[in-house]
């Protein structure tokens, strides 16, 4: 052992009393004994180790950096967007928000974790500039016409074959990702919509994207617009207040559903194929083929890298868990789509750790798991860190989460008329929708993929205003008991966290955990607790 | 004015699914073909030896088993009818033509391949994917569609399905909606020889029932209709155009003309518009084309995604209420419906603030329960266009 090692070693030794996974061990606290009641503030930062403190302090350093680089690279419009849209304010908790990602982690599992993050935090802040500084909203700015402003669920990849433009995902900034760092930003405008007379019944997040547009805190750019039919109903009626709020000339790329029928081929490509011929139309570009084999290659090496990754997380031994791999996969896949090539930078960084962790037989968590989950169904937003809660406090280690399994067909990247095909089968499997819509055999599959991945459980999400997956509700309930599954229902309401709360979120578990298991908590501080306050 | 000779007669073949109507066009050897939404051609069910059933769950009093299967936050429409396919009342079904028009439809249909609750050896159940725009591409997608789940099935079970066969199933088609046409045009008049009540009654047994068995009746009806003699005053307060998703139940207009509006036109699913209206052969076009063509835009669901069909869909709800002077629109959508509740929102502001038409917005349940809050909804509703004639339309 060298001498550094011996000297953090002791260091460690004598510092032990202050990882919370050590007090919970040793029954003086545990993880929620750092923070504030009710908030999501903490008195002090997580002791790791020495090691792992530090990388994880670096960490933090880095993504500070990014966001600097944010305002210093758009001084004036971060102001403006400030001071016009709601949102921006929330992004103020993204530090808070990354360290209660990945409470509990070490070694393999916290450095893959960081990576994956902050290609995200590098990736939105970057767009975020560019966006605010391009708003019509704002002002405007030399590339506003640029932009191509499109439904967040409808993969990207095909648009990119459009050198000149600037492919943007609408409803990412303002609605999706940051409800991921803050609770409590989408119930203000699922309350516009509602003011304006919409039901409380409809899905919480396509309710509060209605309230965007509404509240007219949607950046403005670009000439036309695309909408989507995915991934489900209120998506696709939410896209008819967008547009017309939006007032842009647009065009939905109605996808089939039912993406399993021989019918359904086809019918996709040529929609991909009418979009394009729209796009050239509007903006009197033309499409290059050569510019989008360059992002499909991208996209190609991601996805088998993806495909690696999954036969590690088949095992014990995989340093990408939980919460670092879904929303990384989720952000990487639905909003990056094979146009940035940091990503492909990171899978390779990323699947070099998680060979290395393999090849030395690495358990993370300390080895802590004790079961293996596999998460299915649309996730709440506004708790991102579940994953993390339930490895910490019941030693559930979510090995893969349904929308990890969007489109990993490889895109041909030589034949335009191949790789359009390929396009369109890839582009059916996106966010939400390739296994909760399309036929009941696609939400079934979760039983293949559990056994697959070597689960002994499901977690399935029941985000209380899904119709396409409370239409199920008894079936795979009683599936899950016929295959031997442990089974459990976390009842959610996606991005309304005043409907459904964290703490409702864990009761779930924790009832089926100690009443129908009989098992006790890793950290008894964490079973339950008030972040109701929280972001 | 005086009673309908077969009105009690229509509103008995509503109280079950299975009527005597449906019994004896199965013991005449028809095949029963059970549907939900319009998107599934009528028109193909009723192919020489065949009939269409839209299927509907009467006298539903509660959804206890279907609410174990889907919970008590889907549909009540698909709910009730799960509930009534587990309570046997569709074993006359040979089969059921799903699609997924809407999540919780296609949840409630494959639960009749799951549970298996008709008893009926010949049964099958097949699924497409209906489009959600309106042009050519979606067209070719709904014809691929439809000929892959309705027509090649029913062909593979000795369904004559040639050229011939699809328009002898126009020509029958066009027969009954000139007749519920004829019928449904008298509510045009300042004082009408029919209620609304009694041509809801009248719409939704065309759609239940045989139609070879059901026209004869229907034909004299129009002609008793004809010399019918009108109340000596318009007994209604207000005119009003019922507009929306899922209505079955009747019960729900009368509802509305106790409160002292006559309904004059009905653009909701099961309502005439769309469904009676005449499918046109174009020249050089198939039979199977002309039915695909007409069902896609005469459509007005309000999954449709598209400018044009969006546009279509309220302009539609425009002409009838001006064509049928109505001096309002109550626009309704089902519980937990995701596509009506959105559509229900931007058409209220779409009538009330661009289009100068008072629209009065209401969200119901199947079962016509808690009337008294509606009726309260429906009567302030009528009071103000009252209010608003009295002053000139201002």
């Amino acid at each position: 052992m060298k001498v550094t090692d011996k000297l953090i070693a002791s260091i460690d030794k004598k510092l032990e009393r202050f990882d919370p996974i050590w007090r919970a061990e040793h029954g003086q606290g545990g993880q929620r004994s750092r923070y504030y009641d009710k908030t999501g503030v903490a008195k002090y930062r997580e002791w790791r180790g020495t090691k792992d403190t530090l990388y994880d302090y670096s960490q933090w350093l880095k993504n500070l950096y990014s966001m600097g680089k944010m305002i210093v690279n758009a001084p004036i419009p971060c102001l403006k967007g400030f001071w016009e849209y709601r949102w921006m304010g929330s992004y103020l908790g993204t530090f808070m928000f990354i360290d209660r990602l990945y409470e509990g982690f070490r070694g393999y599992e916290l450095r893959v974790a960081h990576m994956n993050t902050h290609a995200i935090v590098k990736s939105l802040t970057e767009r975020i500039a560019l966006i605010l500084s391009n708003d019509k909203r704002l002002g405007g700015g030399p590339r506003s016409d640029d932009f191509l402003p499109f439904d967040e669920v409808l993969p990207a990849l095909f648009l990119k074959g459009f050198k000149e433009l600037i492919p943007f995902p609408h409803q990412t900034l303002p609605e999706f990702i940051i409800c991921d760092v803050d609770q409590h930003i989408e119930p203000y405008y699922i309350d516009v919509a509602e003011s304006f007379g919409l039901p409380a019944d409809v899905c919480s997040r396509c309710a509060a994207e209605t309230g965007v547009a509404i509240d007219d805190a949607f950046p403005i750019v670009g000439k036309a617009f695309l909408s989507t039919n995915m991934p489900c109903n209120a998506s696709e009626s939410t896209s008819m207040f967008q547009r017309r709020r939006i007032a842009l000339p647009d065009f939905p790329v109605t996808l089939a559903m039912r993406h399993n029928e021989p019918e359904a081929k086809p019918y996709s490509t040529q929609m991909l194929k009418d979009a394009i011929a729209f796009i050239e139309k509007e903006y009197n570009v033309k499409y290059d083929w050569d510019e989008l084999f360059k992002y499909a290659k991208l996209m190609n090496e991601q996805n088998t890298i993806e495909l690696e990754k999954w036969d590690f997380l088949k095992t014990e031994h995989s340093a990408l868990c939980g919460i670092a791999e879904t929303l990384y996969r989720l952000y990487s896949w639905a909003s990056v789509n094979g146009s940035d090539p940091y990503f492909n930078k990171v899978d390779r960084k990323v699947i070099k750790l998680m060979r290395k962790a393999y090849e030395e037989k690495y358990k993370p968590f300390g080895g802590r798991t004790r079961h293996r989950a596999f998460l299915w169904g649309p996730s709440a937003v506004y708790y991102t860190d579940f994953p993390t809660w339930v490895q910490n406090c019941w030693g559930i280690n979510i090995v893969l989460n349904m929308d990890s399994t969007m489109g990993y067909n490889m895109i041909n990247t030589e034949d335009p008329e191949q790789a359009i095909k390929d396009l369109a089968a890839f582009s059916e499997k996106a966010t939400m929708r390739h296994h909760a819509v399309g036929g009941w055999d696609n939400y079934n599959a979760v039983w293949d993929w559990a056994k697959n991945f070597n689960c002994d459980m499901v977690l399935m999400n029941d985000n209380i205003a899904c119709k396409g997956t409370l239409g199920l509700h008894a079936v795979m309930e009683e599936q899950a008991r016929e295959l031997g599954f442990h089974f459990i229902f976390v009842e959610h309401d996606l991005e309304d966290s005043r409907t459904v709360s964290r703490q409702d979120m864990r009761k779930c578990v924790n009832n089926y955990m100690s009443v129908v298991l009989g098992e006790e908590p890793l950290d008894p501080t964490i079973v339950e607790f008030d972040d109701s306050d929280a972001y | 004015m005086k009673d309908l000779k077969h009105l009690i007669y229509f509103e008995n073949l509503l109280q079950d699914a299975q009527n005597e109507l449906v019994t004896q066009a199965i013991n005449e050897g028809k095949h029963a073909l059970g549907y939900n939404c319009y998107y599934v051609p009528e028109t193909l069910l009723n192919l020489p030896g065949c009939f269409s059933s839209r299927l509907r769950a009467p006298r539903c009093l509660s959804s206890d088993i279907a609410n174990y299967y889907m919970t008590t936050r889907t549909c009540p429409y698909v709910r009730s009818i799960l509930e009534r396919a587990i309570e046997g009342g569709y074993s006359y079904l040979e089969a059921l033509f799903g699609c997924e028009c809407c999540a919780a439809m296609e949840r409630m249909e494959i639960h009749f391949d799951l549970l298996h609750p008709v008893k009926n050896d010949k049964f099958f159940l097949t699924f497409f994917d209906p489009p959600m725009k309106g042009d050519k591409t979606n067209l070719d997608y709904y014809k691929v569609g439809l000929k892959n789940a309705v027509v090649d099935p029913l062909a593979q079970r000795g369904i004559d399905v040639s050229e011939e066969a699809m328009r002898a199933a126009i020509a029958d088609h066009n027969e009954i909606s000139r007749i519920i046409t004829e019928i449904g045009n008298f509510r045009k008049l300042p004082n009408p020889p029919i209620t609304g009540y009694e041509f809801h009654v009248i719409q939704l047994v065309s759609q239940v029932c045989p139609h070879y068995l059901i026209k004869p009746y229907l034909e004299e009806t129009l002609e008793e209709i004809k010399t019918r003699e009108p109340e000596e005053k318009f007994p209604f307060r207000a005119r009003v155009m019922l507009a929306g998703s899922e209505i079955d139940d009747p019960e729900f207009t009368k509802l509305i003309e106790s409160c002292g509006a006559m309904v004059v036109a009905d653009r909701y699913c099961f309502g005439s518009f769309p469904s009676r209206e005449q499918i046109e052969i174009l020249d050089g076009e198939t039979a199977f084309d002309a039915i695909c063509r007409h069902y896609l835009h005469t459509n007005q669901c309000a999954r449709f995604m598209d400018g044009m069909k969006i546009d279509q869909r309220h302009n539609e709800v425009k002409r009838l209420a001006t064509e049928f002077k109505a001096d309002g629109v109550i626009y309704e959508n089902m519980k937990f419906c995701e596509f009506w509740s959105y559509e229900k929102v931007l058409a209220n502001h779409i009538f009330t603030n661009e289009m100068n038409i008072p629209c009065c917005t209401i969200e119901k349940e199947y079962t016509l329960g808690a009337v008294g809050q509606l009726r309260t909804r429906f009567q302030a509703f009528i009071e103000a266009l009252e209010i608003k004639n009295i002053q000139g339309g201002k």
